[in-house]
């Protein structure tokens, strides 16, 4: 199959040796800069990044840190930094660099899941109740209670051979009938009854005509009343029109049409507030290493 | 763009001006959000409602009451769940309630063992008489439902190795029954677990934190009843944080996150309005 050329290949193969400078320019500055920050001044680059989060710093609680603690914590956030910026340097385009930190973040992240896998499941739960037994009635009820789930573990594991894959069927049997037994009545009482009763409250009018009543159209009161029965009626024509919208089976008039659009308008605005949400997240997650930046490695923001 | 309406592939100067575009926007959006991390200024904060509730609910608590705390999170939702979390254990440290936090994310222990400490420290606490940090456990649901029957019985050592029967901080705390709050910050979908098996099963009051994302599927929740409080990403940390007293990294998140919404508002009017004058220019040639 013939390659297509991408659009500005020329161009960019041009641009190539200035961008190399400009990527070289950018390591030394980072490196001399990080040289700099790190130079003994004043508060510990540590302790400010727990005083930013609002806490008080180690070095208020404890002894001032060693010399080859002090370098290895600065070591660390010289680190965090450039593999910070490296991330984002995929803004710009796709590089080298932005490869091996995304393959140092995979694999590390692959790493210290299997390390706490072992320290955190399976060895206290799997091992030590059996090498760590304090006496003989401890390592009895380790083989009364841990026997059949460790044995049915290591059915699952089976899955890995095409020929002896059967014994984890038995596994998974129990799992899923396990799972549907307790999940179905949980699932249908939290996700479905619960949510139903929810969306067909009585409306309860006799607040508002309290309100009405006694302080009148134009009072506070009365707006204020006048929200909960408005919530109710909106989320009932919202539930029907959302569902009436995704209903297929039937031909609709124009009534349907109507409905079916106030079931669209419904979702479009679910859908802003969840686009609103997500943007509030990632800018979020930026804020956080924008503040690691300036605060923990310059120091030039508290 | 006009290529794109004719269902053409774009043009090589038309992916430059995307791409220059694009880079364009990146570029202004860190250098408002450096401008705001940097340059103080004040900004009106009003606590939430959902926020406020929850905040009510622990200051109703008798002092001595356990609260679960449940960080379902790991450091890549460190920036909008960990101040939230700080917060929530600051408020339970100043009121003499007892903090018993565990996890189901058992590549966040080592920092929420940190925060737990760290803010332990701040308010002179002790592990085992003030607060529990029970850490990870495998077993999702079935670890819930044991918890119902008894938290001893299924956290038999809190992280440090220490039997939890007989500690003073799980006194009166038998199992989820006699439960007197719980918090879960979530990353994930651990709240709606939090919700079927436990607040529903066992009948104790359950509020939530969780990441921006994830918070406008949660919502329904709070309209049933089945969550008593919500706090919605860095703005809900911010909330809290606010409401304890203690202002910290989420309320000063609040300056750039400010900017770069309003920034992102003005892109969007922007584009509309390109959209909108392409509309006329197309509706006037016909």
């Amino acid at each position: 199959m013939k390659a297509t050329p991408t659009p500005g290949a020329d161009r960019a193969g041009s641009r190539a040796p200035l961008e190399r400078i400009v990527g070289l320019v950018l390591v030394v500055a980072f490196v001399a800069v990080s040289v700099f920050v790190s130079l003994p001044r004043g508060t510990p680059a540590t302790d400010a990044l727990v005083k930013e989060a609002g806490g008080t710093a180690p070095s208020d609680h404890q002894q001032a840190p060693s010399p080859a603690e002090r370098l290895r914590r600065q070591c660390g956030v010289i680190l965090a930094a450039g593999l910070t910026l490296i991330i984002y340097s995929f803004l710009y385009r796709d590089n080298a660099l932005f490869k091996i930190v995304e393959n140092l973040y995979v694999g590390i992240g692959l790493g210290y899941g299997a390390i706490m896998t072992w320290y955190l499941s399976l060895k206290p739960e799997v091992v030590d109740p059996f090498l760590q037994a304090a006496d003989r009635g401890d390592l009895l009820d380790a083989v009364r209670l841990r026997s059949v789930p460790i044995l049915l573990g290591c059915m699952l594991v089976t899955r890995i051979s095409k020929r002896f894959s059967w014994p984890s069927r038995y596994a998974y049997a129990l799992m899923i009938g396990w799972g549907a037994g307790i999940g179905i009545p949980i699932t249908v009482h939290t996700f479905v009854l619960k949510q139903l009763e929810a969306a067909i409250r009585p409306i309860g009018l006799q607040g508002l005509a309290e309100a009405w009543s006694s302080a009148g159209m134009f009072s506070t009161a009365f707006w204020s009343a006048l929200a909960a029965p408005a919530g109710v009626l909106l989320i009932l024509v919202g539930t029907v029109s959302v569902l009436y919208y995704f209903f297929f089976s039937v031909e609709r008039g124009p009534l349907g049409r109507a409905v079916s659009k106030i079931g669209v308008i419904f979702l479009m605005i679910s859908f802003g507030a969840s686009f609103g949400y997500t943007v509030m997240g990632r800018i979020s997650l930026l804020i956080d290493r924008v503040q690691f930046l300036l605060t923990v490695w310059l120091g030039v923001a508290r | 763009m006009a290529a794109a309406e004719k269902g053409t592939p774009p043009t090589a100067a038309e992916v430059r001006r995307l791409h220059a575009v694009r880079r364009m926007i990146f570029l202004l959006l860190a250098v408002a959000v450096v401008a705001a991390v940097i340059v103080p200024f004040k900004l009106p904060g009003k606590p939430s409602s959902l926020a406020r509730t929850v905040f009510e609910d622990l200051e109703s608590l008798p002092q001595g009451s356990s609260v679960l705390l449940s960080f379902d999170f790991d450091p890549t939702a460190k920036g909008e769940l960990e101040p939230m979390g700080i917060a929530l254990l600051r408020h339970c440290f100043a009121r003499n309630l007892h903090p018993v936090v565990m996890t189901f994310w058992q590549s966040g222990v080592a920092l929420h063992k940190t925060m737990v400490e760290r803010t332990a420290a701040e308010y002179g606490k002790v592990s085992g008489r003030d607060f529990v940090f029970l850490g990870f456990k495998p077993g999702d649901v079935n670890l819930i439902l044991n918890m119902g029957e008894s938290i001893t019985g299924a956290f038999d050592k809190d992280y440090y190795g220490r039997p939890t029967q007989g500690m003073p901080a799980l006194a009166g705390l038998n199992s989820l029954r006699t439960l007197s709050y719980a918090v879960c910050l979530a990353a994930g979908m651990t709240t709606e677990v939090w919700i079927a098996y436990g607040g529903d099963r066992f009948g104790f009051p359950l509020a939530a934190g969780c990441t921006a994302v994830i918070a406008p599927d949660l919502f329904p929740y709070l309209q049933s009843g089945q969550l008593r409080g919500l706090l919605g990403g860095l703005r809900g940390a911010a909330d809290y944080e606010l409401l304890v007293g203690t202002p910290g990294e989420a309320t000063r998140g609040m300056r750039p996150q400010s900017v770069a919404h309003l920034f992102i508002l003005g892109l969007i009017a922007l584009a509309n309005a390109e959209v909108f004058a392409a509309f006329l220019k197309k509706r006037r040639r016909f």
